[in-house]
């Protein structure tokens, strides 16, 4: 050892900072112009495993994998929510090594769609015969953008309001409804506190946690919302009757806002909840007491749709294109939509699946899950633009709301800014390339 | 996108991190009070002429005296320093206790309002869940496999290149060194896309080189490392040269072990720290292959639905295991070497 000279250390120092510079400044790559990926053979499906759906979506992709032995798939843990996949996605997009379907949620798939990071799906469908027509239409065609479709719905829901029946019941409410507007709910939240022993009659999750979701069909209810197409209306006059009727509601302690709604309900600190449908099968385990579901009041529509569907990235090959459209048309089939939203509590996305005989019995067996598909019918639309197609859009909308609410900020002088910082961003990031 | 959701699975990694200095200053608490305990000792000298045959009966009563006076001003004192370390220890316990207990309840008891301080009923099946729904083996061996490695990787770099920086003399020694200190100011989150397209390329995606070379700098080690190294007396090292000493024995019999405590507080950190590491491994982690304990927590936590934190905190305290243990292997280890200094200098 002793014998090493000072040139070998030398040597030695070089290495330390060779290892350096590689984790300090490796290449980079660029995404234009850049040869269509061929991939390694394997179909790489990113999910974020909504709502606990791991364990099933494995199970089907092992079933595609039994059936398809030349183009097997694999599922790739792509993060714990639509955010951290979409900063996996956008890591890959700079950097290569793109998959083959991810799942997009209802505020992500339009920023891809829009850099044209995803690629379109029409002539996809057409080369493959597959028809876009036997997808629930209001949830295929929330991904159109310039008349084509970047998206093909997967785990898809709706809003709910869920109640402690028993309290209903001591309330003297009815049982096979909700309040049919919010004005009925005003009248009812007294009785509801009444019958819970001074319990709000609703938790709703705040700003962090999608209220900006949820107050989206209270304002459609009133008539108000975000934006006509890319024209705001958050200043608007019954966009704003909304915001002051939500504001009005917590501070006569009617509707809670808080983080943690779902476990708030599940405990039995509120009597009622307004959740999206995915929710359902973890709330039935956690919940010691009968849950009934109503939808959300109107006058209709007052419920917007959400969740996620799957996108297949652009810069991969013709090939690993097609093999990805066959393979989403397998995880969206009757069957396995049926199979992946029993588990999970989200709505089948094909129309196939809805007249199922195995899904009308589970339907007649499961009266909550009904609700959400009752409300498809004229209940719901798709969402305003300000909220989906604006990159942060709704993160704003969330902490302005959660300004009126847990804040107590004036409604008219918030939404203001409101409008203005979202204006702000539409100028900016998208209509010097519409 | 942002990271900042404070639901986001580095919560799981946060208490891995704090869980660490939260010990150490566990420890120093009680450490503390050894101190007034220890100023006892010298107040019953004067009482200790005692067992000499001719003294006075005055001079004896006296000094007893004196002796019960000071201990009544040290008792004080005491109650003092023992309700300090009191509140300092509950603050630090308190946030690590609820951890603990969360780990043992069900769901609703999780919940109940008003807060629950034992877990009722008992739940250490909890426990059991995490093992056998994550795949916890196989997560901790990755864990272990990323963390050892890297660790020892960035250990030798960074000593042989401080040793080299502190001690050879070579053109460019300085702009070398700026540059490596310069690379600290960077963050990491800035490198990601590079590194990405890098370990892409390599075709190292969702392997443990994938994951580990990127992460194999060690600008912090060399700089601490190198001015530990200078302030060593010059002396030492001259002697150990005219002793026939060649350049390497130098590092390993003379320098490294008078380097001890900075240098087990480097490995320290560097453990944790790569323990720790949640949005790299993330990125690069395709299948709980190579996924390190970090990132395979996150599965407890539910995109949509109620997330039931017991198994999240049980996974959470089972994580941060390991680096305890470490800790505690690694401070005697600081200690000793302190003491060496103290009682060679």
């Amino acid at each position: 050892m002793a014998t090493l000279s000072r040139r070998h250390v030398l040597g030695l120092a070089g290495l330390g900072a060779a290892s350096l510079a590689l984790s300090a400044c490796a290449g980079t790559g660029s995404s234009a112009n850049r040869p269509k990926q061929k991939g390694n053979g394997t179909l790489q499906f990113w999910s974020n495993h909504p709502a606990e759906s791991k364990k099933t979506e494995q199970k089907i992709v092992e079933a595609w994998n039994a059936a398809h032995p030349d183009t097997p798939a694999q599922l790739v843990d792509g993060g714990k929510n639509y955010e951290e996949l979409s900063q996996k996605f956008n890591a890959a997009l700079a950097g290569g090594d793109l998959p083959d379907v991810i799942v997009a949620s209802d505020v992500t798939w339009f920023n891809f769609a829009f850099s044209k990071a995803t690629t379109p799906l029409d002539d996809l469908w057409a080369e493959n015969g597959i028809d876009p027509k036997s997808y629930v239409s209001t949830f295929v065609e929330d991904y159109t953008y310039e008349g084509k479709h970047y998206g093909v719905p997967y785990s898809r829901s709706t809003a709910l309001l869920y109640f402690d029946r028993s309290v209903l019941e001591k309330a003297g409410l009815p049982l096979d409804r909700g309040p049919s507007t919010w004005q009925e709910f005003d009248e009812w939240a007294p009785r509801i506190m009444d019958a819970g022993g001074g319990k709000p009659a609703l938790t709703i999750p705040d700003g962090t946690a999608y209220l900006d979701w949820y107050f989206e069909g209270i304002a459609w209810a009133f008539g108000g919302r975000y934006s006509e197409e890319w024209d705001l209306k958050f200043t608007d006059p019954r966009t704003i009757d909304a915001g002051r009727f939500l504001q009005d509601q917590v501070r006569k302690g009617h509707i809670e806002i808080t983080k943690d709604a779902i476990n708030n309900f599940g405990i039995g600190t509120a009597s009622g909840l307004l959740e999206s449908t995915g929710s359902l099968g973890g709330l039935k385990e956690i919940a010691g007491f009968p849950i009934t579901t109503t939808p959300l009041p109107g006058p209709a529509p007052g419920c917007p749709t959400g969740g996620a569907g799957l996108s297949i990235p652009d810069g991969i090959s013709d090939e690993r294109k097609r093999t990805a459209i066959q393979f989403v048309d397998f995880l969206t089939n009757t069957q396995n939509t049926i199979t992946f939203t029993q588990a999970t509590g989200y709505i089948p996305v094909r129309i196939a699946a809805h007249e199922d005989p195995e899904e009308v019995a589970f339907l007649n067996q499961n009266p909550n899950a009904r609700t959400a598909f009752g409300q498809l019918q004229g209940n719901t639309k798709p969402q305003d633009y300000a909220r989906v197609f604006v990159n942060g859009a709704g993160r704003r909308i969330g902490g302005a709301l959660d300004k009126i609410t847990t804040g107590d900020a004036d409604v008219e002088k918030t939404f203001g800014s409101l409008q203005a910082r979202i204006g702000d961003a539409i100028n900016r990031d998208i209509k010097p390339y519409l | 996108m942002s990271n900042t959701d404070p639901t986001t699975p580095s919560t799981a990694a946060i208490p891995a991190t704090t869980t660490t200095p939260r010990t150490s200053a566990g420890t120093t608490g009680p450490a503390r009070t050894t101190g007034p305990a220890r100023t006892t000792g010298p107040a019953p000298l004067p009482s200790r002429p005692d067992p000499t045959p001719s003294t006075d009966e005055v001079e004896k009563d006296r000094a007893r005296r004196r002796a019960r006076k000071q201990a009544n001003g040290l008792l004080g004192v005491k109650v003092v320093s023992y309700l300090g370390a009191l509140l300092a220890a509950l603050v630090i316990a308190l946030p690590l206790y609820f951890v603990v207990v969360t780990s043992f309840k069900t769901h609703p008891d999780i919940y109940s309002d008003p807060i629950s301080w034992i877990p009722h009923p008992f739940a250490p099946e909890n426990y059991s869940y995490v093992w056998n729904e994550v795949d916890f083996g196989q997560f901790l061996r990755n864990s272990v496999v990323i963390t050892a490695v890297l660790t020892v990787v960035k250990v030798v770099l960074g000593v042989l290149s401080a040793y080299a920086f502190a001690f050879l003399r070579f053109p460019g020694r300085n702009v070398l060194f700026l540059l490596v200190v310069g690379t600290l100011m960077v963050p990491n989150e800035i490198t990601i896309i590079s590194n990405y397209a890098a370990v892409a390329q390599l075709g190292w995606r969702d392997s443990f080189p994938g994951i580990i070379v990127p992460l194999a700098g060690v600008a912090f080690g060399t700089y601490l490392m190198r001015n530990h190294f200078l302030s060593l007396p010059t002396e030492i090292m001259e002697a150990a040269t005219m002793d026939g000493a060649g350049f390497l024995r130098t590092l390993f019999r003379v320098v490294l072990p008078m380097s001890w405590p900075t240098l087990m507080a480097f490995v320290l950190i560097t453990a944790v720290t790569e323990w720790n590491q949640y949005l790299w491994p993330f990125l690069m982690s395709d299948t709980g292959r190579v996924a390190p304990l970090q990132v395979g927590l996150t599965l407890l936590q539910n995109n949509e639905g109620p997330t039931n934190w017991g198994p999240v905190m049980a996974g959470t305290l089972l994580a941060s295991i390991p680096m305890i243990v470490i800790f505690l292997l690694l401070q005697r280890s600081m200690i000793k070497g302190l003491t060496a200094g103290a009682v060679k200098g």
